[in-house]
């Protein structure tokens, strides 16, 4: 029998604000442990804690963002849990009144993945194991996290690998998060389950938890799948449970059964009062919101006539994006700019980091100007790549590298008697782009632009050749 | 009254361990508990208006950092922790 695959992702993103979600300790990561702590992020009986007004704008950018309603009236609600991470023995969270419901991210191919909502929580301690004993730093406690549930929506492991990389993406855009996996600064909850192709019905499901990196997620995805489909065709049942990944050994463990599953006793935290939200100031945040990059993709591609390849490598990260935009101010072919960042700037960069930090010498000013040049005829393609090169590795503008007699174009005189000289000393290469081999003008072409020390226009250097063989 | 089971439930969730004794004794105080929040339920609350008691939202805090307290004063309940953490020793 054939299966159909159906998977849910519950994503925790943790917020880029200054302070944490209830106190004004520093939200940062990589600090001493125990540094950035108070009674409040402590849990200790009789502290008040107060929301950060920054996570609730950061919230509602993700809603706008995520094409979520938001909602006007929300609430803060205690989830009730036994672990050393959380020494008051309760999270608080939003579970009755989340502050955004109803939302999607579309996918390449135009499937909706819908989100069912959104909302504002604490994260926990870190726990370091060691030797079996357990240490506890509460550096992440009260650190403020956004959690965005989808619906069962997603169909393959692809999808949820395209649905993450674009939650990432949307995250980076607006500024509320970096979603550094290897940081935990994003982390998902998976669930997972199968029913025989085409059923209404849904399979018992299973959940994995927390996912840190979305290569580990998509294999726990296609385990979990096959686990559930051997289970079912030896005529036994999926049993609701709660799975760890293994990564040495690419297989899921039981962490724990439905019998003991968490009971969350969620209440209304009466420490914390209702967030009330008008629409205008949700109108106020929206217009702070840059072009979402879906919207920067269509518009390179159809306006700018960017392949759609180099258009996803440039939308991918912002910074990337950005640099391209300011590069390409006032320029008639911004696609010129487009083939310099992806050709040779992405080049000279490494890892998926440092596309993300995008930090080059070069600044888009003086890229901006050096295609200027080429495209006021000054410059010709050739000679800008050699000094494009250059101006990468020492950040100095396109003017150090390229001098005035360059840039004054040879006269159309000086390339036709080059050109027949060319010519003249061809005459195999002549004889066979006669007899119709067209890569036999290339020939040419190249002698005579060593001649001119790549400071000749290969487009008319060809026309010209054309021209004087027949 | 409050069952066996559901105190036993309770118990579990909240890491506690009961004897028999603890668990009869703890149905009849949880009984008297519930029994008297219920009795707001006897209440007639059908007055003109009721009393505004939460009518306070939106209590926000800026988003400007306040230094924390220093690691010593954090783990000075824990004897100090370890190495700059609390410390949980494994259980046998
Ligand atoms: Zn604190």
């Amino acid at each position: 029998m054939k299966y159909d695959l159906v998977v849910g992702l519950e994503t925790h993103v943790e917020l880029l604000t200054k302070t944490k979600i209830f106190c004004s300790c520093a939200n940062k990561f990589g600090s001493e442990p125990n540094t950035n702590c108070c009674p409040v992020c402590l849990g200790f009986p009789g502290t008040l804690p107060k929301l950060n007004r920054e996570v609730v704008n950061f919230a509602i950018k993700a809603a706008i963002a995520l094409n979520c309603e938001v909602n006007l009236l929300s609430k803060m609600d205690r989830k009730n849990y036994v672990y050393p991470d959380l020494s008051k023995a309760y999270q608080i969270s939003q579970f009755y009144e989340p502050i955004c419901k109803n939302g999607y991210i579309m996918l390449d191919s135009g499937k909706k993945i819908r989100i069912n909502h959104i909302h504002m929580e604490e994260d926990a301690a870190k726990l370091v194991y060691k030797n079996g004993d357990t240490y506890v730093d509460y550096n992440r406690g009260g650190v403020p996290l956004l959690e965005v549930v989808t619906e069962p929506d997603i169909s393959s492991s692809d999808e949820a690998r395209e649905y993450i990389e674009k939650l990432q993406m949307i995250m980076r855009y607006i500024g509320v998060s970096d979603c550094r996996m290897q940081e935990g600064s994003i982390k998902c909850d998976v669930n997972v389950s199968v029913k025989p192709e085409g059923s209404d019905k849904l399979g018992t499901r299973t959940e994995i938890k927390n996912m840190n990196s979305v290569t580990f997620m998509t294999k726990a995805i296609d385990y979990e799948r096959d686990r559930h489909i051997d289970l079912i065709e030896s005529g036994e049942k999926v049993v609701q449970q709660t799975m760890r990944y293994i990564e040495a050994t690419n297989s899921t463990e039981s962490m724990r059964s439905k019998e003991d599953a968490q009971d969350y006793r969620y209440f209304r935290d009466p420490d914390l009062v209702d967030i009330i939200l008008t629409n205008e100031e949700i109108e106020k945040i929206k217009k702070t919101l840059p072009e979402l990059p879906d919207s920067r993709f269509k518009r390179y591609v159809n306006d700018l006539e960017i392949s759609e390849k180099d258009a996803a490598l440039l939308v991918k990260y912002k910074n990337v994006s950005d640099y391209f935009e300011n590069a390409s101010v006032n320029l008639k072919i911004p696609k010129t700019v487009a083939n310099f960042i992806v050709g040779q700037i992405f080049r000279t960069i490494e890892t998926e980091a440092e596309k993300e930090k995008f930090e080059i010498l070069t600044t888009p000013e003086q890229l901006n100007e050096m295609v200027g040049l080429i495209e006021s005829g000054k410059l010709t393609m050739n000679l800008a790549k050699k000094a494009f090169s250059k101006m990468l590795e020492s950040g100095k503008p396109v003017t150090e590298f390229v001098s005035e007699s360059d840039m004054q174009g040879i006269p159309p005189e000086e390339i036709e008697k080059m050109c027949k000289e060319a010519i003249e000393s061809n005459p195999n290469a002549v004889k066979d782009y006669l007899s119709g081999k067209e890569k036999a003008l290339k020939a040419l072409l190249g002698s005579v632009m060593r001649q001119t020390r790549g400071r000749g226009n290969a487009g008319e250097i060809e026309e010209k050749l054309k021209e004087l063989i027949k | 009254m409050i069952s066996r089971e559901e105190v036993l439930n309770l118990a579990n969730l909240s890491k506690l361990y009961l004897d028999e004794e603890e668990i009869e004794n703890i149905r009849k105080e949880m009984d008297s508990m519930i029994n008297f929040a219920n009795e707001i339920n006897s209440l007639d609350a059908k007055c003109e208006k009721l009393p505004e008691i939460n009518n306070i939202s939106n209590a926000f805090r800026e988003d400007e950092i306040v230094e924390s307290y220093p690691q010593e004063e954090i783990l000075k309940n824990v004897d100090g922790g370890r190495e700059g953490f609390f410390y949980i020793k494994k259980s046998n």
